[in-house]
């Protein structure tokens, strides 16, 4: 740590302190005891993706000011909604201009790696200081052993269903392994109350369940070596043939036209008796449980659980979540400025301010988040998120998760492989058309 | 007059025209519905017994509050509103200007002009939007609305050109020969003469390239970032879904508060657009 | 002053006549550049020439250039010739992309001008409410398409849309029908709100052009015999072709290169069936970052509607003649 950041760390403690009392002015300045930074008028401009959860968004919105005191700067957030932020990355990178640090989901990092800055000062220090940071991380925001973005947080999934409607056919707890929800799945389809599963063309939904069905039956998409293309095999073609029966017997059969929204309305309705999803639909069946009841006109929130994992398969217990974290682009002029902010945004008590918003919808990217008392706090069945993200893969596994992976994800080729053969194709025929495509892209 | 007996009337006229109303027509009323029902009602299963997708016993102005006090939709009304009349302005001005010169003028070079102009239509804007946010950023236009106003007129030039150019082709050329031969110039006779005729034309183009501008998304998505500058479509798409949750009826009561007072107004241009239209068919 | 114009397309008015020119020779060098045709021509055209040419024309050829190499997101790109051309084309993605935005096109194409005109000959008559019928005709082109395909997706939802449940209570069907969850009906979904969308503009357009048929046509040819239909056809549909050409062209091109729609709808599910050449672009130049491949598969387009386009054109000049 260099001398300059022991000085600025100084600075904060001190600013922090006086914060409460003293103004973003001269007083600020002069009890700190030296000149601002950045000239006047500098700005820091942030864009995100529009949370899930608004209170997350409302508490940053809140943090702006304090942020904007504390370095010295105007720090402006801008949120989007999160099928947006390519569009304005792309148009922000090949124009040379635009926000100064922007959320990279997945494995971007990858993607645009020749325009973000390398910011292992920043997150190396944060990392160690909070117990390491999941592993996952490691394979998203590290490009070619650099830190190319801090990151943020995790929203995780798990499978939500209705506690009372399983323990109806025999299901004390959820199914341990696939089959064994197939098997429930069937006795609750034919009392009306099937699974639903997107398999359409959406970013967060269906991903989040065809890799790890395809993981856990052991395909992959890509050998370790991420350059050759092993798709076609006994593993993947397994699973496609698992979920064809699985499809017929237990799920919503319109679930290939679901994007990410359609799983909340139909499963808050009452029509799905499970489905994988983030917090948040119990989220909102709680926060609106006078409008949200189940067919005994009870608050349909208490009647929700959360299995902590998909089930699992016959070689592996897999799952895949969204990671985000925050680049800081090259094109920036602000660049010092913009690793101070995040430095200040990952400090404890700030950060844990928007942890705690979240209640478990996004969690935090170290480990030390897991100890955190909101975890004693939280509802129970938010409570199985607090050490998920520890299975979670990424997108190209076992190889590296390069933009080659993304090119794989962005095409919907693992998803399209399952949504063809639910429709009608062979399993053999979906394979191979889907390792095709792959070999198409690896160029393998 | 073409006579004809009643019955055929009604089964000939009245029927399809109101099959027609209803199906246009339709999506807007359940629209309507979607953005004065409770929340409660929205969330229903398809199954609940007392499901009732057209109509809702208990309207609440709820959710047309949220859009407007919680969100900055006037604002947007009012961004969207601006840009789309200075766009207007100006492809109506470039469109005036040149459709005269490419119908009127004898110049080397016009056939080509003319065709040159029409096919940039075929240029894709989800491929220009990439080198053209190069072009904003060296201009610093970025994040104002300027950056919109001199981008539509580049879809919104061409059928204005086209429009008025096969307007003015009707007009005869003995107008601007008699008021040459007393003594106006061209420019004069251009201005006081002919523009005054082809002002049905004018409305026409003008209405077209105001829905043109109000509609579009992707220009506005990547060129404007503050959330006080933008657009109806930008901001509503960006406000009102999050992530996984679409709130409904802010979305629908936005829909239409976007789109309703804009269709009043055109109501009443709507005469002038259909025989203003009527020129251009001779082009 | 106004002129009443001719009935009837494509007569020309007008007669030459012979300009003295030596009124205009004492006026001033700016009076005399205006009065000079080709430099009036030039001044009039610059505005649209410095717009298009700065904001498409640059942009077009960076395009074009983006296409030719293999630039990808914040790496420039070197030149590799066609070889994006041909990757796209060896796509099996793409090629279901291009065949459905034909299929999406051509019958889009067809319903709107059918029930364009259809609702233009009932918009052609005198009736109470005329001109509020003809003005709420034009909602869904106001709308913006982002937000009226979210109310038609809503009615389509795969769990609760209102059209099943309307068919289901009156006893048409017993199942939910697959709005967006089947390939094939997915696709006839966003033909069927494509032609919601584009039906009005065709109907006002078309009914401009009624507007100049002189009524005396009709009363002739129905008193020598002709039936409703036999007018349409044999007096009406030659004198609006000009209009007609000059709408579908316009329409081709927005049709074949819409992007909104789909995007909102399906995002080209399920499976690709209803990915068009403009989603597929953008899924690959955007969402993946290659900037190159992308830009290839947007210029797929150009040559398709280039020659629908000339096609058409050559058509109308040659009714023009006639």
């Amino acid at each position: 740590m260099s001398e300059h950041d022991l000085n600025r760390r100084h600075f904060l403690k001190v600013s922090g302190a006086a914060a409460a009392v003293a103004s973003a002015g001269v007083e600020g300045i002069l009890a700190a005891g030296r000149a601002p930074a950045w000239a006047q008028g500098t700005k820091l401009h942030i864009v995100r993706w529009v949370d899930f959860i608004p209170e997350a968004d409302v508490e940053l919105k809140r943090q702006a000011p304090e942020a904007s005191k504390a370095l010295g700067a105007e720090v402006t957030f801008e949120f989007i909604n999160a099928n947006d932020l390519q569009a304005r990355i792309t148009a922000a990178i090949q124009s040379g201009s635009g926000a100064d640090i922007i959320q990279m989901l997945w494995n971007w990092p990858h993607l645009y790696a020749n325009a973000l800055v390398d910011v292992g000062d920043v997150a190396g220090p944060i990392g160690k200081a909070q117990g390491g940071y999941y592993d996952v991380f490691e394979a998203t925001s590290r490009v070619g052993g650099k830190w190319l973005a801090v990151p943020h947080g995790v929203v995780g999934n798990a499978v939500a269903y209705r506690r009372s409607w399983h323990q109806e056919v025999g299901a004390k707890e959820f199914p341990k392994t696939w089959d064994e929800w197939r098997d429930v799945g069937k006795k609750l389809k034919a009392k009306g109350r099937p699974v639903g599963q997107a398999l359409g063309h959406s970013f967060g939904d269906p991903p989040t369940f065809a890799y790890p069905l395809l993981w856990d039956f052991g395909g992959a998409e890509v050998d370790k070596t991420g350059k050759k293309v092993v798709l076609n095999g006994k593993g993947a073609i397994d699973s496609v043939k698992f979920m064809q029966a699985f499809w017929k017997d237990a799920c919503d059969e319109g679930g290939v036209a679901w994007d990410d929204t359609n799983n909340n309305r139909a499963f808050l309705a009452g029509e799905i008796s499970a489905t994988l999803n983030g917090a948040s639909i119990y989220i909102v069946a709680k926060r609106q449980k006078d409008k949200q009841k189940d067919d005994k006109g009870e608050p349909l929130f208490q009647d929700i659980e959360h299995a902590a994992l998909l089930p699992k398969g016959p070689t592996a217990q897999t799952a895949l979540y969204v990671p985000f974290q925050h680049s800081v682009m090259k094109y920036s002029k602000n660049q010092k400025l913009a690793k101070d902010f995040l430095k200040w945004l990952h400090q404890d008590a700030t950060y844990e301010k928007w942890f705690q918003v979240n209640e478990g919808y996004s969690v935090g990217a170290t480990k030390k988040w897991e100890d955190h008392p909101m975890w004693s706090k939280v509802d129970k069945p938010l409570q199985v998120f607090r050490q998920a993200v520890r299975q979670a893969r990424m997108l190209g596994y076992p190889g590296p998760a390069s933009a080659k992976a993304t090119e794989a994800y962005t095409k919907y080729v693992i998803v399209d492989m399952y949504a063809k053969a639910v429709q009608g194709m062979k399993a053999e025929d979906a394979v191979k058309w889907a390792d095709g495509e792959l070999k198409k892209i690896y160029g393998a | 007059m073409v006579i004809e007996r009643r019955w055929k009337t009604w089964v000939f006229f009245y029927l399809p025209l109101t099959l027609f109303v209803i199906g246009t027509l339709f999506p807007f009323y359940w629209m309507f519905i979607t953005a004065i029902r409770p929340d409660a009602e929205l969330y229903r299963s398809w199954r609940a017994v007392n499901n009732a997708p057209f109509w809702t016993l208990q309207p609440t102005l709820a959710h047309v509050n949220d859009l407007l006090a919680k969100t900055t939709f006037p604002r947007w009304l009012w961004n969207t509103f601006f840009i789309a009349v200075v766009s207007t302005g100006i492809s109506l001005f470039c469109g005036l200007l040149g459709g005269y010169a490419l119908a009127r003028l004898r110049f080397p070079m016009a056939g080509m002009l003319g065709t040159s102009i029409f096919v940039t239509y075929l240029v894709p804007p989800t491929l220009l939007f990439i080198p053209l946010a190069d072009i904003i950023r060296s201009f610093q236009l970025g994040n104002t609305p300027w950056a919109l106003i001199l981008t539509y007129p580049t879809f919104l030039i061409p059928f204005c050109t086209w429009l008025l150019m096969g307007y003015f082709k009707t007009i005869p050329r003995e107008l601007e020969e008699c008021a040459r031969i007393d003594g106006a110039t061209r420019f004069g006779a251009m201005v006081r003469i002919i523009f005054p005729i082809a002002v049905p034309g004018i409305l026409s183009a003008g209405i077209f390239a105001f829905t043109l501008s109000w509609n579009e998304f992707i220009y506005a998505l990547v060129f404007l970032s503050s959330p006080e500058r933008k657009t109806v479509p930008v901001g509503v798409v960006s406000e009102l879904i999050r992530g996984d949750i679409y709130f409904w009826g802010q979305l629908m009561a936005g829909a239409l508060l976007g789109s309703v007072p804009v269709a009043l107004v055109y109501s009443f241009f709507v005469e002038y657009y259909v025989t203003g239209l009527t020129g251009s068919v001779k082009g | 002053m106004k002129t009443p114009l001719a009935g009837g397309a494509g007569s020309a008015t007008g007669v030459q006549v012979a300009l003295p020119r030596s009124r205009a020779s004492g006026r001033s060098g700016l009076a005399r550049a205006l009065e000079h045709e080709q430099l009036l021509a030039a001044g009039l055209l610059a505005p649209t020439i410095i717009l298009l040419g700065l904001f498409i024309a640059y942009p077009f050829v960076m395009g074009v250039w983006l296409s030719l190499s293999d630039t990808s997101v914040g790496n420039p790109g070197r030149f590799v010739g066609l070889q994006n051309f041909v990757k796209a084309w060896q796509d099996s993605i793409f090629r279901t992309a291009f065949g459905n935005t034909v299929f999406y096109t051509f019958w889009a194409t067809l319903f709107k001008l059918a029930l364009g005109m259809w609702l233009a000959l009932l918009l052609n008559r005198h009736f109470r409410g005329k001109r509020l019928v003809r003005a709420s005709m034009l909602l869904p082109f106001i709308i913006p398409t982002v937000l009226s395909t979210f109310a038609w997706r809503w009615m389509f939802d795969p769990t609760f849309s209102v059209l099943n449940w309307t068919l289901y209570k009156t006893g048409f069907i017993v199942t939910k029908l697959p709005f967006l969850s089947d390939g094939t009906w997915a696709m006839w979904c966003a033909i069927v709100i494509n032609t919601w969308r584009g039906m009005p503009f065709f109907a006002i357009t078309l009914l401009a052009g009624l507007q100049t048929i002189n009524p005396d046509l009709h009363e002739a040819a129905s008193l020598d015999g002709a039936n409703a239909w036999r007018r349409f056809w044999h007096v009406t549909w030659p004198l609006l072709k000009p209009v007609t050409l000059v709408v579908v062209v316009f329409s081709v091109i927005q049709t074949f290169s819409d992007f909104q729609l789909i995007y909102v709808l399906t995002g080209g599910g399920p499976a690709n069936s209803t990915h068009l050449v403009a989603t597929y672009a953008y899924q690959i130049g955007v969402a993946t970052g290659l900037l190159g491949e992308g830009a290839a598969i947007s210029l797929f387009m150009l040559p398709v509607l280039l020659i629908v386009v000339w096609a058409q054109l050559r058509y109308l000049r040659r009714l023009e003649g006639a």
